[in-house]
């Protein structure tokens, strides 16, 4: 397990250098005329981001208001009880409930919760494995549609939510296995 | 969904900042026009007529409690000064002192200067050695609290999605750049045939060959290595090339549902940077939880994306299932 973890960790420090230096450098080994390509490419970037705006605006300002309303705390109130049913103890629900909607939002919460419970606890454990096994769903439904302008998402909701909710009752119960 | 979800943050907000405000204002929360009794010491001495006295403001915990009905209690003391105008006294405490709930709201709203409480002294009654004083103080009326907050957080949010938006721009013209030269070097082509055995039957609607599976294929390594940073310009990129094969313009084809929803539920061998820095070496202890609950949420996401697409009402709008029912208009009639 220990070299297995060790082996990722130095993977991961090299997969974008690699990326970065070795892509020119096989391109050019092709004949590729890499600066010209790459400004080419690049220059989109400006017009993807600026594409991005309109969707991020849509769901970043209502999440900001739910938040702010107090709406965000009466969820986690009324959801207790039924997550209680399912051995979901209640300390971590504000990160399940806040995970799929914002990012730092979410990275607060392990640290107030560091700061309430200590490092060691339990619910820490829980609420970190949720953070670093979702992702903010919205933001990444808003960014990735937003970049080819699709506005009618289908499915898409449902499917990630669906994840994110699986992902936080499993957290739950592999901490509790592992560390219980 | 998104539709109905979106609406839903809005109008639940409305709802709840309405109710918030109104049993504030029902129960009088903030005690709108009611003289809080307390006391008021001049370190200096106080003078009549000096228009600015500074004064350390003693307000009694027990009379605080029954006054706003919390059990918030304030400090000892806090330090001010009194400013004589022509239309009366007032009490302003000093900058960016931490005060307990409600007064903490309530200047918020008080707000000529933004970070200090200031309220009109009533009834002044100077004590003989001109040393202290007590004194009423009737604060700025507070009425509506949520109703603005949700107000200011919309707005606070919209700039901060142009600035996430913006701050974007160089790292996705970066990648951008980076992949037009790993297309033209043929690197996507390898990769894509290389990976093609086990995305295909997630796929099925990406033509052989094509680059769009390359690009996916490198969208969720980042994912997996925890490189977010490199994870979102290969991801527009792979939705970039989806949607040249998507018949629709402003449709999710089922391709890219399935994309979306690895994304959320990828494996992630290396945790996100940001839990990394909050959680230090205590990570290591999470990294294996992490990759079990990653794995069986990833054949959850995957699962859900196929399944969903096949109930009837996605189906009815599936842009791929559509174009193939229906052959474009100016199609040479069979």
């Amino acid at each position: 397990m220990e070299t297995i973890r060790y082996v990722i960790s130095i993977v991961s420090v090299f997969v974008l250098p690699l990326l970065i230096v070795g892509f020119p450098l096989y391109g050019l080994y092709k004949k590729v005329p890499v600066y010209e390509e790459f400004v080419e490419g690049a220059k989109e970037g400006f017009s993807v981001a600026v594409r991005i705006i309109p969707y991020l605006v849509a769901i970043l300002f209502a999440i900001g208001m739910f938040r702010a309303s107090g709406a965000m705390d009466f969820l986690v109130e009324g959801l207790r009880p039924v997550l209680s049913l399912l051995g979901i103890p209640p300390e971590v629900l504000p990160m399940a409930i806040i995970r799929p909607l914002t990012g730092s939002g979410s990275a607060g919460i392990v640290l107030d919760m560091i700061n309430q419970y200590g490092e060691d606890s339990i619910f820490v454990k829980m609420a970190a494995t949720m953070f670093g096994s979702t992702e903010t769903t919205f933001y990444v439904i808003a960014v990735y549609f937003g970049a080819v302008n699709v506005k009618k998402t289908r499915h898409a909701v449902p499917a990630g939510l669906i994840a994110d909710a699986t992902a936080m009752i499993l957290a739950v119960y592999v901490v509790r296995l592992l560390f219980g | 969904m998104l539709n109905y979800i979106w609406a839903g943050f809005i109008i639940f907000s409305l709802v709840f900042a309405l109710v918030a405000d109104v049993r504030d204002l029902t129960t009088d929360a903030y005690r709108n026009e009611q003289p809080l009794p307390l006391t008021v010491s001049f370190p200096e001495g106080y003078q009549a007529g000096v228009r600015r006295v500074p004064t350390n403001v003693l307000i009694d915990p027990a009379t605080y409690g029954r006054f706003y009905a919390t059990d918030a209690r304030p400090d000892s003391a806090y330090g001010g000064y009194l400013v004589n105008t022509r239309e009366g006294t007032q009490l302003r405490f000093e900058e960016g002192v931490s005060l307990p709930e409600p007064l903490g709201t309530i200047r918020g709203f008080s707000s000529s200067r933004d970070d200090e409480l200031q309220g009109t002294v009533q009834n002044f009654r100077l004590a003989p050695d001109s040393l202290a004083a007590t004194a009423e103080v009737v604060f700025t009326p507070v009425r509506f609290v949520k109703l603005n907050a949700i107000t200011e957080a919309a707005f606070d949010f919209a700039e901060v999605a142009v600035e996430l938006a913006l701050g974007l721009i160089g790292v996705i013209a970066l990648f951008l750049g980076l992949l037009r030269i790993a297309e033209a070097a043929g690197i996507i082509n390898a990769l894509v045939r290389f990976t093609q055995p086990v995305f295909r039957p997630l796929f099925p609607e990406i033509p052989d060959g094509h680059p769009a599976m390359g690009m996916i294929v490198l969208n969720l390594t980042a994912n997996m290595l925890g490189l977010g940073n490199a994870a979102t310009p290969l991801g527009i990129k792979a939705m970039e090339e989806l949607q040249e094969l998507n018949p629709s313009e402003d449709t999710a084809s089922n391709a890219m549902v399935m994309l979306l929803a690895m994304n959320t539920a990828s494996v992630q061998l290396v945790p996100p940077v940001l839990l990394v820095a909050i959680m230090g070496l205590q990570i290591n202890q999470l990294i294996f939880a992490i990759i079990i609950v990653t794995m069986i949420s990833l054949i959850v996401a995957v699962t859900s994306a196929k399944l969903l697409g096949r109930l009837p009402g996605y189906r009815k709008t599936d842009p791929d299932r559509l174009a193939r029912e229906a052959p474009p208009p100016d199609a040479p009639a069979a």
